[in-house]
């Protein structure tokens, strides 16, 4: 599905924490338009720092971040990002939450109400806008999340594990529904999203960078060549299983050994 | 003796006797926070009589002093226990609600457990209750001992009439020196007492992060506790301490466990009913109907002592007394936005910028806890010409209105940066990614956010600016021979009466005052905490499953 623009691009990137345990070292990756990238690893190899990085939340200790060819250097509205534990502001509807990311735009009121109903419409809440997050299921509330970030108008949306909090009947739902539902906004140009869960990843990535190893190096990009909607029946799904189980157990061995 | 030697003995006194009244606190509020959770009707007489106590400001208990210790008991003795029932009236309330929050909180597993090993009671309190208690009483520890100092010069000299009753602290010391205008000695003494303030605080942050990196829960774990019905509030609250642990927490997380021991009735009722045995039920009504009985002796004898004319006499002030209560209001309200004006800027930026952070935060810490007293006649001396100049008639109001700050500002500020620090990570990320600029932030997020907190804040606030307008309303020789006074004003007509001795007048508006502290308590602070706990708990807003 990918086409030859360059969305997000990372180069070359390292990042040390404050104790001087270097995390990952030389990590380089590219997002294509219209391309659901994933990055997986084991715990700990630092997927969701490395995200934060390619949000301009985090500044890398070496190499840059490129968004469309400009070096990313703070956070950004182009650049959304949707939360492991799933955000709500408990004192807004769920119209007002997706409301709140067109304030700093300052979009008139009437506008950015509509636009709200038109992204609580896309991740299927058009009757529940008047609901508090506190009378909503953790899926409904992370739609609303999804709806809030689409509001914005980014150009790439970077997801943190988005599905993890949910039980497993309501996630497997989201999954089925969330690639339709982010590439039907035209100005989405690519997504990015970590898991541990290697089902999810194969089931929506179309291109997977693994990460391992201490300091972590990109030690495999999978490219997912599989028609949508994917079946974790399919033989070929369980392939690429096996494929990325196999670039992810080594280290736990290595760890093991010692 | 030597001045300078008296002067040390003289913190070392008062020092010794603000962390002995507040040890008196820790051991009383251990025995009667065990009663508490084991008996359902000593709980809600306990916890309600704190409540009102908790609200009523130190003034109230003037009278009370005054009649009981130095008239009942009098001499060195009399006047020794005046002193320590007024320092003790100011730190014990938060102290004893802080472990009765801990010992009410235990988590079932760990009950459970002792009672899977038919553990006693005094191998329950030193095993479980009291180390469980340690992280919230080190919270509580800083308020209490910046309120017990506050309150030295107040209950170290008591005048009566025509009569001066001391005793032996930094207090009645200082004032002999500002009396025999000895300014140097004066200034020795700020030093001491600074360096003794610098220490405690110092001790008591050291204190607070040892006790919670040794003794706080701090896990993912969900497990499940007695009347709490969030455990994302402990992790914060734990991890918040383990950054910066003094902090009053008692307002809020108090009202947050009431709510929720209602809610949570059944479950709370059933924990009890495996912990306790009937043993204890006896133990705790017979302590129960002592406490009641000793209340309604009290109050039965002092009424019926009241001769019918000073009833008539109190009855015909009542008037002048509710216009003075209304003066006093109006300033408490002044000093309230003024300290919410700062706290919101000013917290903020403690709260997002980590390098000021650790500097402000200690500093700020350093000057409540050094009592305003012993600096504030040298302030007015240093100022009054400048301010004459600048507040012409208002003078005095603008003094009465700073020592209210001064005494007060402190909770309001460090609730709320305590709220601010309080908000997840991943609010501050959605901020940034959508571009909120400040007003913006404040607006929808940051204040909504820290309502609660900013509603405990505001409440302390103005509990406690009683205090300060107590002292700066009528202040006979505060410098030289300058009394700072105002016309108007409740605390001046309790001090003015107390001092020409109309005990009586002083007890009635006393009484006043507490029932209208009381109901605006009820009627006000617990309806917005409800409405704060309704919509603005800031944890809601993170699922996490």
């Amino acid at each position: 599905m990918s086409s030859n623009q360059k969305i997000l691009e990372a180069v070359d990137i390292s990042y040390t924490f404050q104790n001087g345990f270097t995390v990952f070292d030389g990590v380089s990756l590219d997002v294509y338009e219209s391309e659901l990238v994933a990055i997986v690893g084991p715990s700990g190899v630092g997927k969701s720092t490395l995200l934060r990085i390619l949000g301009g939340f985090i500044q890398p200790h070496r190499g840059e971040v490129r968004l469309l060819g400009r070096r990313i250097t703070s956070p950004t509205p182009e650049i959304a990002l949707i939360h492991q534990s799933i955000v709500t502001f408990p004192w807004m509807t769920a119209l007002e939450n997706v409301m709140l990311s067109l304030k700093p735009k300052k979009v008139p009121r009437d506008e950015a109400k509509k636009v709200a109903r038109k992204m609580l419409e896309i991740v299927g809440l058009t009757e529940f806008e008047d609901l508090y997050p506190k009378e909503m299921s953790g899926g409904m509330r992370q739609r609303v999340a999804i709806a809030r970030a689409l509001a914005a108008d980014p150009v790439v949306l970077l997801m943190d594990e988005p599905f993890s909090h949910l039980d497993e009947l309501t996630a497997e739902g989201l999954r089925q529904e969330i690639y339709q539902i982010l590439f039907s906004v035209n100005y989405l140009k690519a997504v990015v999203l970590v898991s541990h869960n290697l089902n999810e990843v194969i089931e929506l990535a179309d291109k997977i960078f693994v990460l391992n190893g201490s300091p972590a190096r990109v030690v495999k990009l999978i490219h997912v060549d599989l028609e949508r909607p994917r079946n974790p029946k399919d033989e070929r799904f369980a392939e690429y299983l096996d494929m990325l189980y196999n670039f992810l157990t080594p280290v736990q061995k290595h760890v093991a050994q010692r | 003796m030597n001045p300078i030697v008296v002067i040390t003995l003289a913190v070392l006194a008062t020092t010794v006797r603000v962390f002995g009244l507040i040890g008196l606190s820790i051991l009383t509020g251990w025995l009667l926070g065990y009663l508490a959770v084991k008996d359902r009707v000593f709980e809600n007489t306990y916890v309600s009589v704190i409540e009102v106590l908790e609200s009523v400001p130190v003034i109230s208990f003037f009278p009370v002093v005054l009649i009981f210790f130095i008239e009942k008991i009098g001499g060195p003795v009399g006047v020794e226990l005046a002193a320590d029932f007024l320092v003790f009236t100011a730190v014990v309330w938060n102290i004893w609600m802080g472990i009765y929050q801990a010992f009410k909180t235990l988590p079932n597993e760990i009950l459970e457990v002792s009672q899977n090993y038919k553990l006693g009671f005094l191998e329950r309190m030193r095993n479980i209750y009291i180390p469980f208690s340690l992280p919230r009483i080190s919270a509580n520890l800083f308020p209490s001992a910046a309120d017990g100092f506050f309150y030295i010069t107040v209950s170290e000299v008591i005048s009566v009439g025509t009569t001066s009753y001391s005793t032996f602290g930094i207090g009645s010391v200082l004032q002999s020196f500002t009396a025999s205008n000895q300014l140097n000695y004066v200034f020795y003494a700020m030093l001491i007492m600074g360096v003794v303030i610098v220490g405690v605080t110092l001790g008591l942050r050291e204190f607070a992060n040892y006790t919670v990196s040794k003794y706080a829960l701090d896990t993912d774990t969900p497990i499940t506790r007695r009347g709490r019905p969030r455990l994302r509030y402990t992790v914060r609250f734990s991890a918040l301490l383990s950054r910066s642990a003094i902090q009053r927490l008692s307002s809020y997380t108090r009202r947050q466990i009431l709510g929720s021991i209602r809610l949570r009735r059944g479950q709370a009722e059933e924990a009890r009913h495996v912990v306790g045995g009937r043993r204890w039920s006896l133990v705790t009504k017979l302590v129960g109907i002592v406490i009641l009985g000793l209340l309604v002796w009290g109050i039965t004898v002092t009424l019926i002592s009241v001769p019918t004319k000073t009833w008539m006499h109190d009855f015909a002030n009542t008037p002048n007394i509710v216009v003075n209560m209304a003066y006093d209001y109006l300033r408490v309200g002044i000093i309230t936005l003024v300290s919410l004006a700062i706290t919101v800027t000013l917290g903020y930026l403690l709260a997002v910028n980590h390098k000021a952070e650790r500097v402000g935060v200690p500093l700020i810490q350093v000057l409540f806890a050094y009592p305003a007293p012993l600096y504030f006649p040298l302030l007015f001396a240093y100022t009054l010409p400048g301010a004459r100049s600048v507040f012409g008639p208002l003078t005095s109001e603008f003094y009465v209105i700073l020592l209210g700050f001064i005494s007060t500002f402190y909770y309001v500020f460090f609730s709320f940066w305590m709220g601010v620090k309080s908000i997840p990570h991943e609010y501050w990320e959605v901020m940034r990614n959508m571009g909120m600029g400040f007003i913006q932030k404040m607006r929808y997020i940051i204040l909504p956010g820290t309502f609660p907190y900013i509603i405990a804040g505001i409440s302390s606030t103005i509990n406690s600016a009683w205090g300060g307008l107590m002292l700066a309303e009528y202040w006979p020789g505060i410098y030289d021979s300058h009394t700072l006074t105002v016309r108007h004003g409740l605390m001046k007509l309790l001090d003015v009466s107390t001092a020409g001795g109309d005990l009586a007048l002083a007890a009635w508006a006393s009484l006043i005052f507490g029932v209208v502290v009381a109901a605006y308590s009820i009627l006000f602070t617990r309806r917005m905490l409800d409405l704060s706990r309704k919509r603005y708990v800031v944890e809601e807003g993170i699922y996490a499953a």
